[in-house]
């Protein structure tokens, strides 16, 4: 077997050499199963499922037909490589929405592995252009909270691409008292930036959290703003299609010149809205990096669904060399052409009947 | 979800199921200014013969020929989520109590001296009169359906003009029942309005709350937190929060002649509302030292699962549902495959999924939809104390076996939470006097004037 560290570097020199260029199904393979034989050899609790199924790197062609690990298993077992030393960084997920259960872990052998895995498609997505760009981040740095992966991600692209960048936000959610002085600095000037952070942080910042009296400020030409998901633990809940009217009004961009980025703290690769490349009509579809493929799959039995066809989403990402690479997640979307369609959750509905799950009453009680 | 950048917010109403449309503020106030003044009617009349009404609208629920029944069992499926057999057994199960028998029995559960409904009585040495609210409102979430009736009973019961804002997947029967008040009575159907807005609009939530003189809510923690904090100081908050049940079987029944006969009525208990009740069990404790052990029980349970798929059948789980079952069976495998218990459940064909956990793992998965965790406990007085950590979320507790051990162990479980000890073929439907959550359904609405001398 390969040592982690070997394939580690070799797939990082995959993903330099070929960019956000497609992947086809024999390289995909190829590397797919290469990964698989690793996880199975190293990762213990993967290999007892791999076991139980029957499936091992000697009768398994295809990379469909590995066992898939659903993302909830994150909070029950550590996915770590034996052998592959110990881990580097230490993602934790920030709880669930539908209550406080135990935070989910992903451990993370290679954070340079990381860094290759991310780099290309969020330049692609974000800063398609070459050069240095100014950033401003109302997510906290990777100083403040080592454990997230949305910081480090941030971390890295400014560590690439960044003239400059102002941390606004601390990990508690707390404003610096010179946001609103540096938001009003980056106006004035002629420099166009890219502002980052979470559904929530805008919420917050449109509504003038931080000193931000009048919101956001217009921003100046050119410049573009990566927004991700998470409401977690808010009472309000703003439509998509709302916060980014919002953003838009206030900053004076246009609409697809906000870029959705679509990741989980599971998946060390991500998926990127590609608007600033295609423009609007690329609104609400998702590019999955060159090495991270997307099934959706029949809720039921899990069966593959066909192009279009809503189901649950399920991943499989070379980046996740050091854990587990084939994930089953809660998501509900569409896959067409290998790009994706996210289904949200219907507001209003909240999980049916007056019960709930018990390990969530359990460990609200306990914290 | 364990999504870190999570979904982006989709602003997609969903469709209310087969139900009306949805109330604005405006529609929402109108009917409260009706109800209201519908109140000194409903005041006039005598308990008994408003009893007596509701009685026989209830009644024609449990009518073969009656198009009321008809009615309800074409809509509840859709409406419901539920399959054909299983919505006439939920419906079957709720209108028996909606009858002026149980009803009147009710009133007289939660107060001794009833008359003192209708105007000053000598209670216990006491000259009082029991007052209902001069306009009650009723907020229903969830969809477990003949709620949204249940909690409008209560209170006409006590003579209270009535808005209910039934669940997503009560809308019909709550309607249906309006119907037939009407139909009845047409009077005292003035005094009651359904009127449905999707979980979390707060505009209609709060002209109905602003409105009314006290506000029951029936729901999550989340929603029983939001009707608090949007309610008015002077409406008074009656709130039925989270609950879940659990079932714990004695080594009595640890026996091969009488296994099968209890894993069926635990299945049926876990099955009836598809697990969405908060009577339903999530977790069965299987007691040590019987002739057969915990994961006999959880094989006998999964067979009847099985079988219970002829009897009472699921329905197909939407997406959501969907991905959140496969995820508790993979997080289940996964433990079983590393050695702590087993799982067995009905693959894609039904939802039904029993994990039998060696180890009391609270922290194991969620479990929904016909889905149940069995663990043994040494002794059932050990309970208590396993139970603990759920506290206020605990409901109802349901049992086979322990024969004369049953008042020591209702004990400790109730110091523990539970608010009800009942037999496992009984757990799915308590009768309408029961003390919901531990609270007398109808005394906890009406406030008391007294005379002094």
């Amino acid at each position: 077997m390969e040592a982690f560290r070997d394939l580690a570097e070799r797939l990082e020199a995959r993903f330099a050499a070929t960019g956000t260029d497609p992947w086809d199904r024999a390289t995909f393979e190829e590397w797919a199963l290469l990964v698989f034989a690793h996880q199975y050899e190293s990762c213990s609790p993967y290999r007892a499922l791999c076991d139980a199924r029957g499936v091992t790197p000697q009768n398994v062609a295809r990379w469909e037909d590995t066992p898939l690990v659903p993302a909830t298993g994150f909070k029950h077992f550590d996915f770590m490589g034996e052998g592959s030393g110990p881990p580097e960084a230490t993602f934790r997920t920030s709880g669930t929405t539908r209550g406080i259960g135990t935070r989910g872990r992903h451990h993370v052998p290679s954070l340079s592995l990381y860094r290759a895995a991310l780099l290309p498609p969020l330049e692609a997505a974000l800063l398609p252009d070459p050069g240095e760009m100014r950033m401003v981040s109302l997510i906290p740095s990777p100083e403040e909270a080592p454990d997230s992966s949305l910081s480090v991600m941030v971390g890295f692209a400014a560590e690439a691409r960044a003239s400059r960048i102002d941390w606004l936000v601390d990990t508690d959610g707390r404003w610096m008292s010179e946001s609103a002085s540096v938001l009003s600095e980056v106006a004035s000037a002629d420099e166009p930036i890219l502002l980052l952070g979470t559904a929530l942080a805008f919420v917050h910042a449109l509504e003038g959290a931080g000193g931000l009296e009048r919101g956001l400020p217009a921003l100046p030409e050119g410049s573009r703003v990566m927004e991700t998901g998470g409401f977690k633990g808010a009472r309000r809940e703003v439509s998509r299609e709302e916060l980014y009217l919002r953003i838009s009004e206030q900053t004076g961009l246009p609409t697809h010149r906000i870029v959705n980025e679509y990741g989980m703290t599971e998946l060390l690769s991500q998926l990127w809205e590609p608007v600033l490349a295609e423009g609007a009509s690329a609104t609400g579809v998702h590019v999955p990096a060159p090495w991270l493929r997307v099934r959706a799959l029949d809720p039921s039995t899990l069966a593959p669904l066909g192009e279009g066809q809503d189901g649950i989403l399920a991943f499989y990402d070379l980046a996740n060399l050091g854990s587990v690479s084939h994930v089953l997640t809660e998501d509900v979307g569409s896959v067409t052409e290998g790009r994706v369609r996210l289904r949200g959750r219907a507001p209003g509905s909240e999980p049916r009947g007056c019960s709930r799950a018990m390990d969530e009453l359990m460990s609200a009680s306990s914290r | 979800m364990t999504s870190r950048s999570g979904d982006p917010v989709s602003s997609r109403r969903s469709p209310v199921a087969s139900g009306g449309p949805i109330a604005d503020t405006a529609d929402v106030r109108l009917a409260c200014e009706r109800i209201r003044a519908a109140g000194p009617g409903l005041v006039a009349r005598p308990w008994a013969e408003i009893a007596g009404v509701l009685g026989r609208v209830g009644a024609r629920f449990r009518s073969d020929s009656d198009p009321l029944r008809t009615e309800a069992l074409e809509r509840l499926p859709e409406d419901a989520g539920l399959s054909v057999a299983m919505a006439r057994e939920v419906l079957d199960g709720m209108s028996r109590d909606w009858t002026v028998d149980r009803l009147s029995r009710t009133v007289e559960a939660d107060f001794e001296e009833p008359a003192c409904l209708d105007g000053m009585s000598t209670v216990r040495g006491r000259h009082v009169m029991a007052i209902g609210p001069a306009l009650c409102l009723q907020i229903v979430s969830g969809s477990v359906p003949g709620v949204g009736v249940n909690a409008l009973l209560r209170s006409l019961l006590v003579k209270s003009p009535t808005l209910v804002k039934p669940g997503r997947g009560d809308i019909v029967l709550t309607e249906l029942f309006a119907r037939g008040l009407r139909e009845a009575d047409p009077q005292m159907a003035e005094a009651l309005a359904v009127r449905y807005w999707p979980g979390g609009v707060e505009a209609q939530q709060r002209a109905a709350l602003a409105a009314a003189d006290v506000a029951v809510v029936y729901g999550s923690d989340e929603t029983v937190a939001d009707v608090r904090a949007t309610a008015p100081a002077t409406t008074r908050v009656v709130a039925y929060h989270h609950r879940i049940g659990v079932a714990l079987i004695g080594r009595e029944v640890l026996a091969p002649s009488q296994i099968d006969a209890v894993a069926t009525d635990t299945a049926r208990a876990v099955a009836l509302f598809e697990q969405r009740g908060c009577v339903c069990p999530h977790v069965v404790y299987v007691e040590s030292g019987g002739q057969l052990a915990g994961a006999d029980f959880a094989d006998c349970l999964a067979s009847a699962f099985g079988a219970l798929e002829e009897a009472l059948p699921s329905v197909t789980l939407d997406a959501a549902e969907g991905a959140a079952l496969q995820q508790l069976r993979g997080t289940a495998e996964l433990h079983a495959a590393t050695g702590a218990g087993f799982i067995r459940h009905g693959g894609g064909t039904a939802p039904w999924t029993v994990i039998y956990e060696e180890q009391a793992d609270h922290a194991g998965p969620v479990t929904l939809a016909r889905g149940v965790r069995v663990q043994e406990v040494d002794d059932a007085s050990a309970l208590a104390a396993r139970l603990s950590p759920l506290g206020a979320h605990l409901q109802s507790v349901a049992y086979a076996g322990l024969e004369g051990r049953v008042p020591e162990v209702a004990e400790s479980l109730g110091r523990a939470g539970a608010s009800r000890v009942v037999p496992i073929d009984r757990v799915s439907f308590p009768p309408p006097w029961w003390l919901h959550d531990g609270r007398g359904p109808l005394r906890d609405l009406v406030r008391w004037v007294e005379v002094e001398r």
